[in-house]
């Protein structure tokens, strides 16, 4: 038990919240707002957690406990996937396994939007199924490309800077970054896609689905999406820094260092994005789906071409 | 594949054309293609280094700023003059399309990969592969779109594919070529524009569509 065991956690369980607060402080900035502080979002779980529930008389057992759940697998992958550039070893992280409680999670959060019986999460939740069908391919694209070029399927040897197989592959870093960014925009119900923080009962797709939670459960849900957020955006800015080649040879500090920047720069994107564009309309998300399939078809092309 | 950065840059050029393919909104489309051509400029006097060849230095400034900067201004000061505010959009999806294109991308490669020239290492490869698959792009932007604009836009890629094809493969055009070359692309888009004008005011649509439709 060394002092990295006991820091590592507590840094890479609190950076999400962190990183929805950086999100909110640029959106308000950009809306000419002062903004709450950084600390906010920390702040309104802890005060959710304090408060008590109103459940839905049709509710059962699943709507505590699949938030429970989620936000538990997610923090699991949060420890065990290399999105700051080092993690946890708790499992091993195949990508198909980090797909896969990705899916998981989001299984347990459609759980949550239908247990109650309320229209509003019936409907949040079928869009929810659709974009994540269309998105699926496009981030197995890119990571089996990645796999393929590294010869591994192991998360911790693709992400770690030192498979010498993918020194080179910068294109193929990129594009599998693009792509990942621009899913992990769809899966986190980010602004091309939906609108966090919309209560338009007609457009929303995530904040529909979470419409019945109060007290501990919202906070478990909310931490469920901070944490997501972290991870996806996480390992979409590990691509990008991948394809710079001399940070392959800097120190390990200097590593972590630009994972950590790369993360907070990603969610500042996502504040800039949602400060300048407006939500597209429902039917025009396949097309904008499609971009992230054709990076991750382009990462294939990249992948096997050489092969 | 490994790629050198001058090849990723040859790769950017191709890649950036692609995304034209998928959407349909003409601003994002003029953004794009001022993004593609300026990589493609770059790509320009990076060959020049390569190669020593300085009068390339000079053609790609001149690229850079009659077709990245020039083209796009001049086609959306067009586009606000005759307010083109509806997407029409595309004869086929344009999802369809961009997977499309990808898919046409790997065929250039495997075609570039075949071909002659004066020039056959890697860098001349991907360079042909990219010229290639952005060749494709234009026709499939020109024959696909439904808004005249849109196809000029098409029309201008493809010119792009055939400047980058000459750049990449052989030894390369004299420069008073070249140029002249430019400045028949300029005065092209400047008569297309007028044209637009022109459909415009008869027509009140450059949906090219309708344009079989007869009027008085």
């Amino acid at each position: 038990m060394t002092g990295y065991h006991v820091i590592f956690p507590i840094f890479a369980l609190s950076l999400p919240l962190l990183l929805i607060g950086v999100i909110r402080k640029l959106k308000a900035r950009f809306q000419n707002r002062i903004g709450a502080p950084l600390y906010q979002p920390l702040i309104d779980v802890i005060k959710f957690l304090k408060k008590g529930q109103v459940i839905s008389e049709h509710a059962s057992l699943a709507l505590g406990g699949a938030s429970a759940l989620s936000c538990a697998v997610c923090m699991l992958l949060t420890l065990s996937a290399p999105w700051l550039g080092v993690a946890h070893s708790i499992i091993p992280l195949d990508i198909f396994t980090f797909i896969y409680l990705l899916v998981f999670v989001r299984l347990a959060t459609l759980l949550v939007a239908i247990d109650p019986n309320s229209p509003f999460g019936g409907f949040g939740a079928s869009r929810e199924v659709l974009l994540s069908v269309l998105v699926e391919p496009a981030v197995m694209l890119c990571l089996v490309s990645l796999a393929v070029a590294g010869k591994s399927t192991m998360m911790s040897q693709l992400f770690s800077f030192s498979d010498s197989a993918l020194l080179h592959h910068s294109g193929l870093w990129l594009l599998a970054g693009c792509g990942l960014y621009i899913s992990s925009l769809v899966e986190l119900s980010r602004m091309p896609a939906d609108d966090p923080t919309t209560h338009l009962e007609l457009t929303m797709t995530h904040e529909a689905m979470i419409l019945e939670n109060s007290g501990p459960n919202l906070a478990a849900v909310q931490y469920t999406a901070a944490m997501k957020l972290a991870v996806l955006l996480g390992i979409s800015g590990q691509c990008f820094l991948h394809a710079i080649g001399p940070l392959w040879t800097a120190g390990a500090v200097v590593q972590v260092v630009a994972s950590c920047l790369t993360v907070v720069i990603l969610a500042g994107s996502i504040a800039v994005i949602e400060g300048t564009v407006t939500k597209l309309r429902w039917t025009k998300l396949p097309e904008f789906i499609a971009y992230a399939v054709g990076f991750g078809l382009l990462c294939l092309f990249q992948a096997i071409g050489g092969a | 594949m490994e790629l050198s950065p001058f090849q990723l840059l040859e790769v950017m050029v191709a890649v950036a054309a692609l995304l034209m393919l998928g959407t349909t909104n003409v601003r994002t489309n003029l953004t794009m293609f001022a993004a593609h051509t300026t990589f493609l400029a770059i790509t320009a006097a990076a060959v020049g280094h390569i190669r020593h060849e300085h009068t390339l230095y000079a053609i790609a400034i001149m690229f850079f700023l009659i077709k990245a900067v020039g083209a796009p201004y001049f086609l959306r000061l067009i586009m606000k003059t005759i307010e083109v505010k509806l997407d029409i959009g595309a004869y086929i999806p344009t999802p369809i399309a961009l997977h499309t294109g990808i898919i046409l991308m790997g065929v250039s490669y495997l075609l570039a990969r075949e071909l002659p020239g004066a020039y056959v290492s890697a860098d001349a490869t991907y360079g042909a592969a990219a010229s290639l698959s952005l060749i494709f792009v234009g026709v499939l932007m020109m024959v696909t779109r439904r808004l005249a604009l849109s196809q000029i836009v098409g029309f201008l890629v493809l010119e792009n594919g055939i400047f980058m094809f000459t750049l990449v493969k052989t030894h390369g055009m004299p420069m008073a070529v070249e140029m002249g070359i430019l400045l028949d692309v300029l005065v092209v888009v400047m008569i297309a524009g007028l044209l637009l004008f022109r459909i415009k005011k008869s027509f009140e649509h450059i949906d090219v569509t309708k344009l079989t439709e007869l009027r008085d």
